[in-house]
């Protein structure tokens, strides 16, 4: 059915394409916001461990679910598997009103100066796109600070001493230590590091209306009963629809950009409800995430556009990346269990960059997030210890409170061969043919990931771990719930797909708003970075789309 | 009376999984089933797999999300029996602890790939329904975080 135009129809109600839409409302645009997934309330995910983000061995409770959804993964160099949205190959972040948001661990870092200047910085290594963005921290400042107060950010100004200059304080007081923090923030201080509390998306205090954190464990992987994490779904969304502008469609899922012209789209196709709809707009937004916006764009292919949307270049799907999580488990006598959450309270920025023997970027190092029974008794295992028998049991009992973990998402550096395709010999539920992963990651993140990871063991011994061990990441293409980087931001069109202000080069009125667009992932979670880019990349687009109409 | 005693015997051994009905597996698949989570997590002063509901778990799981595991337990499970018997003369469920240790052990580190892929799912299926949550028919009263002494954390919050 053809629907009644609007001014722009934002493809995806996730960290970004909510943000979107609430610009666009406010600036007094009519505004189609579609999401594949169902709008949750808490009570339908709950606290269930074997199905949340992060152990999803019964499903992903944030979506999409294993019917329906498939992709092929290069699992081993050369070979496609066909995998579900509930295995980790899949690279999967959520499929619901909010996205990722919704049950993300709420982490809310700033990128730091150099990680837009990385190519000036270190130079790129042989095998890697790393470039600079065609913009700087500066250009963004002004809108991380206006993520942090509208999306809601707790925080302590000033704790930092390597983040980048900022304009305003948090408008929340940090969240405070858990026994963990406590004794992880002493023992970094006795090495000469600088720990600090974690800026967090989550309300230390009232804020917006909505209550303070109750500390309850079920953090990270679970939506928040008390509304306490700042998901889009909670905090712009709402304020979109609000406006009267904003119409908020769930279930449709996104079947083509439909073109007028070469340089035009006129409308965009979704199944909804088994129909087929047609949304005629001004403009579109894909903000889908970094393995489903460049979908979109390929499904749009034209005559004109052969090789898909905004794809002149080749770029579209090109430099899938997310971090090479390096990290470090410690074993203590005394219990550090404290069973608050968000259990992540504690991090430190002192090898984010400027690490000896020529390795470029870093990582963050923060202390882990509650590892639930399950998680523990498959993934806090040392090696000596059996995986399963009367040993792991007794080891998973003594052990449980009494261990603590460090972890850095190490900045990865882009490869061109790390990609999304389209994948023509496989369909989804719709009849569309889906996606097939594949590439591995840069030989150079490993030698960063193996000093960040000695790094993380020397803050657990410090701490007085009496056994410790480290985790490294894999050589598999990476991408997972911090994917990014498929759509990237750049001056030239040769080598980007989005200007700096995130619309296609090619077209006139298609923008790409989510991770796709970060020219690298920094060594930090990157949900307050995409949402940051969203309201640069809305103030301008409000303004173009205002001034043609 | 010498029957209506032996019934009696049985029905007061009667497996959890029994009283509990079964979806997916049949009652010898159920046994070995039992027979190896038990093994993976034995009972000591705290309940094993089997009085912890974990056969009930994977039953259940295997007529839903689990479901793509189905054939993998079907073939599995008669593998498992044949490789237990050539070796043993028995099936797996009767032999003594010590003997089923050593036999997933030898499984587990240098048996055939198939058996060892079926040993390590089943391990695998047996954490969880140790570990999770109880609403999936495993962790019978919540044992497992009873054993953790996080009940409390589990079920609401901690403050």
């Amino acid at each position: 059915m053809k629907l009644a135009p609007v001014d722009v129809v934002v493809v995806g109600a996730g960290a970004a394409g909510g943000i979107v839409a609430e610009q666009l409302a406010l600036a007094g645009l009519r505004v189609a916001l579609l999401e594949r997934g169902p709008r949750l309330a808490f009570p339908q995910t709950g606290h269930d461990e074997l199905r949340s983000q992060r152990t999803t061995v019964l499903g992903n409770a944030f979506g999409p679910e294993d019917h329906g959804y498939v992709r092929l993964a290069e699992t081993s160099p050369g070979q496609f598997r066909r995998v579900l949205p509930s295995q980790g190959a899949y690279n999967n972040i959520a499929a619901c009103v909010g996205g990722g948001t919704m049950s993300y661990g709420a982490m809310a870092w700033r990128f730091l100066e150099r990680d837009f200047r990385m190519k000036s910085v270190y130079g790129a290594p042989a095998g890697s796109t790393l470039d600079d963005w065609p913009i700087s921290y500066s250009d963004l400042e002004p809108f991380y600070t206006k993520a942090e107060w509208e999306i809601g950010v707790s925080g302590k100004r000033g704790a930092n001493p390597f983040e980048a200059a900022r304009s305003k304080a948090y408008p929340m007081p940090a969240l405070p230590y858990n026994t963990e923090a406590g004794v992880l923030d002493a023992a970094a201080r006795r090495l000469g590091w600088h720990p600090f509390p974690i800026p967090m998306a989550i309300n230390s205090i009232a804020y917006q209306g909505r209550p303070a954190c109750i500390g309850c464990p079920h953090c990270v992987g679970f939506a928040c009963e008390v509304n306490a994490k700042n998901s889009t779904a909670v905090t712009a969304i709402p304020r979109a629809i609000a406006t009267g502008q904003c119409e908020l469609r769930t279930g449709c899922q996104a079947r083509r950009i439909v073109m007028a012209d070469g340089a035009r789209a006129a409308s965009v196709e979704y199944f909804r409800d088994g129909a087929l709809d047609e949304q005629p707009c001004r403009a579109v937004v894909v903000s889908c995430s970094a393995t489903e916006s460049p979908r979109l764009l390929f499904q749009s292919a034209t005559r004109v556009h052969p090789r898909g949307l905004g794809n002149s270049s080749g770029w579209v799907g090109r430099n899938l990346q997310g971090h090479a999580y390096a990290g470090a488990y410690g074993l203590f006598e005394q219990e550090l269990f404290d069973g608050l959450g968000p259990a992540a309270r504690v991090a430190c920025c002192d090898f984010s960059h400027g690490l000896p023997n020529g390795l470029k970027g870093g990582a963050m190092l923060a202390n882990e997030f509650i590892r639930l029974p399950y998680l523990f008794s498959r993934s806090v295992v040392p090696p000596d210890v059996p995986l399963w028998g009367i040993k792991h049991k007794r080891y998973v009992r003594q052990y449980y409170k009494r261990s603590a973990s460090v972890k850095a998402p190490v900045q990865e550096m882009p490869v061109f061969d790390c990609r999304v395709e389209l994948a023509p010999e496989l369909t989804d539920g719709w009849g569309m043919p889906t996606v097939k992963i594949g590439g591995r990651r840069h030989p150079f993140d490993r030698d960063v990931a193996r000093f960040i990871a000695a790094r993380c063991e020397e803050w657990l011994k410090e701490a007085g771990a009496s056994r410790t061990w480290t985790s490294m990441p894999g050589a598999g293409v990476s991408g997972g719930q911090h994917q990014a980087g498929t759509c990237r931001m750049g001056n030239d069109p040769k080598t980007s797909v989005v200007d700096r202000f995130c619309r296609i080069h090619d077209l006139d009125n298609v923008w790409v708003v989510d991770g796709s667009v970060h020219v690298n992932n920094g060594g930090f979670n990157p949900s307050l970075t995409i949402q940051a880019i969203a309201y640069w990349a809305s103030a301008r687009m409000a303004r173009d789309l205002r001034s043609r109409s | 009376m010498q029957i209506q005693r032996r019934a009696f015997l049985a029905l007061a051994a009667a497996p959890a999984w029994a009283e509990r009905g079964l979806v997916t597996l049949d009652a010898g698949e159920a046994r070995l089933i039992e027979a190896i989570s038990d093994t993976v997590i034995p009972a000591d002063d705290a309940p094993g797999a089997a009085a912890s509901g974990v056969v009930t778990y994977i039953d259940r799981q295997l007529a839903g999300p689990l479901a793509r595991f189905r054939e993998a337990y079907r073939v599995g499970a008669g593998q498992f029996d044949a490789a237990c018997r050539a070796q043993h003369a028995r099936s797996f469920a009767e032999l003594d602890a010590d003997a089923r240790t050593a036999f997933l052990h030898n499984i587990d580190a240098q048996g055939p790939p198939a058996l060892r892929g079926f040993f390590r799912m089943v391990a695998d299926h047996t954490m969880q329904g140790f570990y999770g949550s109880p609403v999936h028919g495993g962790n019978r009263g919540e044992a497992s975080w009873r054993m953790l002494a996080i009940v409390d954390v589990m079920e609401g919050h901690a403050h």
